[in-house]
This record gives C-alpha cells, structure tokens and sequence, in this order.
C-alpha cells in the first residue's frame, strides 16, 4: 500500500448536516431510537426550519473545513411553517449552481427532504452522502489548503 | 444617428422645468469637466446648475447609487418623514435599477422623476484611454462625442479622431435586451423597445471548461481581488445599512486576511446577495482596480435565475423579488 493510500484510509470526512427541527432531527432521533446504524461522521446542527439555513451557512462550513454537507428539511408541502423549504429550494438549488461555476463540485453539497417518520431514509441518506464524500476525498478549494 | 447635444438640451429643459416648480428637490445627472475623458455624476439644485448638464456616451455611472443614498436619508427624531422627490437621468439598464429598487420598496414611485434616455450604447472608458493613447495629455481636454454613424468622432482640446463604435463599446452594451427605459416620466430621444435575446455566449466557454479548470480560472482571480469592496460600494443594489462583511458581532463571517479562502467566500456571498436582483449594469466591474470579472459571476446568476425560476430583473416593478416568494413547481431534482 502507497503511503497515499494509508493517509487516505485515515481520512475521516466532516460533514456537517443542517436539519429543521420539526421532521428530519426527529427523523435522525426516530433512527437513533430505532438503533439503525448509520455512519458517526455527521455533525447535526439543527435549525427550525430548512429555509433558516442561509447560504452563508453552507459556505462558511465548507470554509471551516466541511467536507460534506446536507441540509435537510420537511416534504414540500409539511413544512411547519407552511413555506420555509419551498425558499430553501429556491436559494439553495442557485447557491449548488454558483458552486459548480466556481468549480467546486456541488455534490458536497445535499439536499434531501426527510418527514419525521423515515428514520429509515435518514440512516440511508447519511450512508449514501458519507460514501460518495469518502470517495471525494476531502475538501480543499474554499477552506483555502493545498 | 444620435444628436448628443439635441438629447441634452432636452434633459436641461426637463430638469429646470421640475427644479423651477420644485417638484423636485435636486436632479442627479452628469457634467464634463474639461479634464475628465469621461462624464462624472452632477447634482442640479437650482434651475440655473441645469446649464451644466451633460449628455453623451460617455456617461457611464449608474446614478441610481445616489438616489438610494438620498432614500436613505432619515429625518430627525419627532421630524415627520421625507417626501420630497428626487429627479434622476437614466440609460435604460439604470433604469431597470429602479424597477429592481421599486420592488425592493426602497424608492417609491412618488419620489423620483425620471428622465430615461434612449441610447444606443456607452462606452468602456478603458478602451477609451486606449484609443487616446496618442493623443498628449495636454491636448486630452474638453473631449467630446459626436455621431457618425459607424464611428464616434471625438474632438479634443487642437484635434479630433474617429473610432469606430465597436471598438468602443461596453461590455454590457453588448448583451443589453433593453434600449429604451423601462419606465421614465419623460422620454428624452426617440425609439421603440425592442427586445434582443441574450445567449450568454460570453460566459459559455467558463461554462464548458472541466471543473478543474474552471477553479484554476476562479482561484487565480480570487488570488487577485484586494478586497478593497469597492465592488459593493458602487453597486446601487448593494445598500444595507450594515454589510455583513463588516460585521464583527456577534459573529465576523469574513478575515480582513486577502486569500483565495476569504476572497472567494466574499465573492460567492456577495453574488448570492445580487441573484434575481442585479441588472448587469456593470459599476461593479467597473470601479474594480483588479479587473476581476465580476460580471462572469453575476451573469451566470442572471443565467440561471432565467432558467430555473424565469425571473428576470428590473423589468416589472409589481414583481416580487425572487427570494421573496417561491413557485410551488420550481424545479429541484437535485434534491433526494
Ligand atoms: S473591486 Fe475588485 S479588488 Fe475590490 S473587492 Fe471588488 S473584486 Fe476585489
Ligand atoms: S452587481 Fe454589479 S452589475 Fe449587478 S447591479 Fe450591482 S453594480 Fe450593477
Ligand atoms: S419546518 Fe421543516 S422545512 Fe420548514
């Protein structure tokens, strides 16, 4: 094994998950209660709602060294206050957009609506995102290291 | 062909007509000093200051900045609140500047006169200099534009030269859909709006480029930018009382440090804060020391705010802005 590829194997992402407080926290607590396992490299903040997570947010964690994040938030349409994901939608779709412009690739970045009854998608949108941002490698561009 | 001094002595006649019934309390146009090459902004007060008004293509400010500036202005405490209007000069892309204001509720309707002026094109004042490199800079006084057609003839101090408009124009004259003012109290000039469709082919090549090599591209620009703001201070949709690059509490988003880390976090942020909004007047390009294209990142917002969520800025005042509201069909297959 190449000494690159030992460093590699080290390498633990960081990734920083934004979910609202009404269904995908209690989501991620349903699959916690329910012992589903899912990988431990989430950090959680949670935020009221999906359309609180101002794109600066997203930016300023990739900044600090996210290799990953997801936002997460209600269906369309059971947002607790009504509208919240539907501005999330619209500000965060442009800011993925922005990023691939500038050359960072937007799959760092994830979306994913999750009601507070699938604990079971949650362990499986963690899983997912936590495997394609191990095989990424970590995030270097907007955290300003070479 | 244009009469420069024909539309000019129309914008004098309208601004003393309003300054002299006071319908307005000062008339925010532009005035050549015989040193500049280019027009500079000019506040008219009184109706005899009108005689210093100038017109031609080489005004190139987005005046709208001031504007919002004198919006601003709050009265003393127990004093009742401004009403007086502010007349304004307006190409057609300042003037979607005051729709995108309007819908912003930063101008009401009520308190800006404006005189839009039809014009064909302005100039880049860049390729200005370049194509009087020749000319002495003692002679480079009291410069003028006159049409002809193909070319500008431009007179100066014992001497006049041709150049060809093309070699002239602005960037953003280049893509501008609008030649007309979206919305004037009086119309100085003649012509009919017409609509040019923009295909964004000056940023398709960015576009195509791998990943990689679109961030070698972005991260040597961002290793460029001094951070100097000047950017934020010269776009007139760039107006809240207090930026969040100059926030120090309870959180400071942004090192004073000039790195491709802060650099680029300043950029993506200040874009996002434009999208849906800005109108590619292009002040921010402009006023850069670093030449940084600007416009690269805003146009591809304006792009893709097209494409995703067909809003287009500065066209329809009754409009909401376009993070202010949602469709319940915008597209989002990104999202799982
Ligand atoms: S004007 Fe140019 S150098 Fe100054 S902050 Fe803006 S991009 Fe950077
Ligand atoms: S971002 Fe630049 S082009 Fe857009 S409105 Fe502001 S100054 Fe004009
Ligand atoms: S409360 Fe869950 S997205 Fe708004």
């Amino acid at each position: 094994m190449t000494q690159e590829n030992e460093a590699k194997d080290e390498w633990e992402p960081k990734i920083i998950g934004f979910l609202c407080n009404w269904c995908s926290y209690t989501g991620a607590d349903l699959a916690g209660t329910s012992r589903l396992q899912y990988p431990p490299n989430i950090r959680i903040i949670k935020v009221m709602c999906s359309g609180r997570v101002n794109p600066q947010f997203i930016l300023k964690a990739f900044q600090e060294g996210a290799d990953g994040i997801l936002v997460s938030g209600c269906h369309p349409g059971d947002c607790h206050y009504i509208e919240g994901n539907y501005h999330a939608r619209r500000k965060l779709t442009l800011l993925m957009d922005l990023l691939d412009y500038m050359g960072v690739d937007s799959k760092r970045f994830q979306m994913s609506w999750v009601s507070a009854s699938e604990g079971q998608k949650f362990a499986e949108v963690v899983t997912t995102f936590t495997n394609q941002i191990k095989e990424m490698g970590p995030q270097t561009k907007l955290r300003g290291v070479k | 062909m244009i009469d420069f001094k024909a539309l000019e002595a129309e914008i004098k006649a309208t601004a003393k007509k309003w300054l002299e019934s006071g319908e307005v309390k000062f008339v925010i146009g532009y005035e050549k000093s015989p040193e500049s090459p280019i027009a500079r902004p000019f506040f008219a007060h009184t109706p005899e200051d009108t005689e210093k008004l100038y017109w031609g293509p080489d005004c190139i400010n987005n005046l709208t900045l001031y504007l919002v500036e004198e919006m601003k202005k709050k009265p003393k405490k127990g004093q009742p609140p401004f009403t007086h209007a502010v007349g304004i000069v307006v190409k057609p892309c300042d003037s979607r500047t005051i729709v995108e204001l309007m819908k912003e509720h930063m101008v009401p309707r009520e308190r800006v006169k404006i005189i839009g002026v039809i014009s064909e094109e302005s100039i880049n004042p860049d390729k200005l200099y370049l194509a009087l490199k020749n000319v002495p800079a003692s002679q480079r006084r009291n410069i003028r534009f006159h049409d002809a057609g193909e070319n500008f003839r431009i007179t100066y101090q014992g001497g006049e030269l041709s150049v060809p408009k093309k070699e002239l124009e602005a960037d953003k004259c280049k893509v501008c859909v609008v030649h007309k003012a979206v919305i004037a109290d009086v119309f100085v000039g003649t012509g009919e709006i017409e609509f040019k469709p923009d295909d964004f082919s000056d940023i398709k090549e960015l576009e195509e480029m791998s990943e990689e090599e679109r961030w070698k591209y972005w991260e040597q620009q961002m290793s460029r930018c001094v951070r100097c703001y000047a950017c934020r201070d010269a776009c007139p949709l760039c107006y809240c009382e207090e930026c969040v690059f100059d926030r120090e509490k309870p959180y400071r988003w942004v090192e004073k440090s000039v790195q491709v880390r802060e650099n680029s976090f300043y950029h993506l942020v200040r874009a996002m804060h434009l999208a849906g909004r800005c109108i590619d007047c292009g002040e921010c390009q402009r006023v850069c020391p670093m030449e940084i294209p600007i416009r690269q990142l805003n146009r591809f917002l304006i792009k893709k705010a097209k494409d995703r969520f067909k809003v287009f800025s500065g066209m329809n005042a009754e409009e909401k802005p376009m993070f202010g509201t949602y469709d319940l069909d915008d597209p989002g297959e990104e999202i799982k």
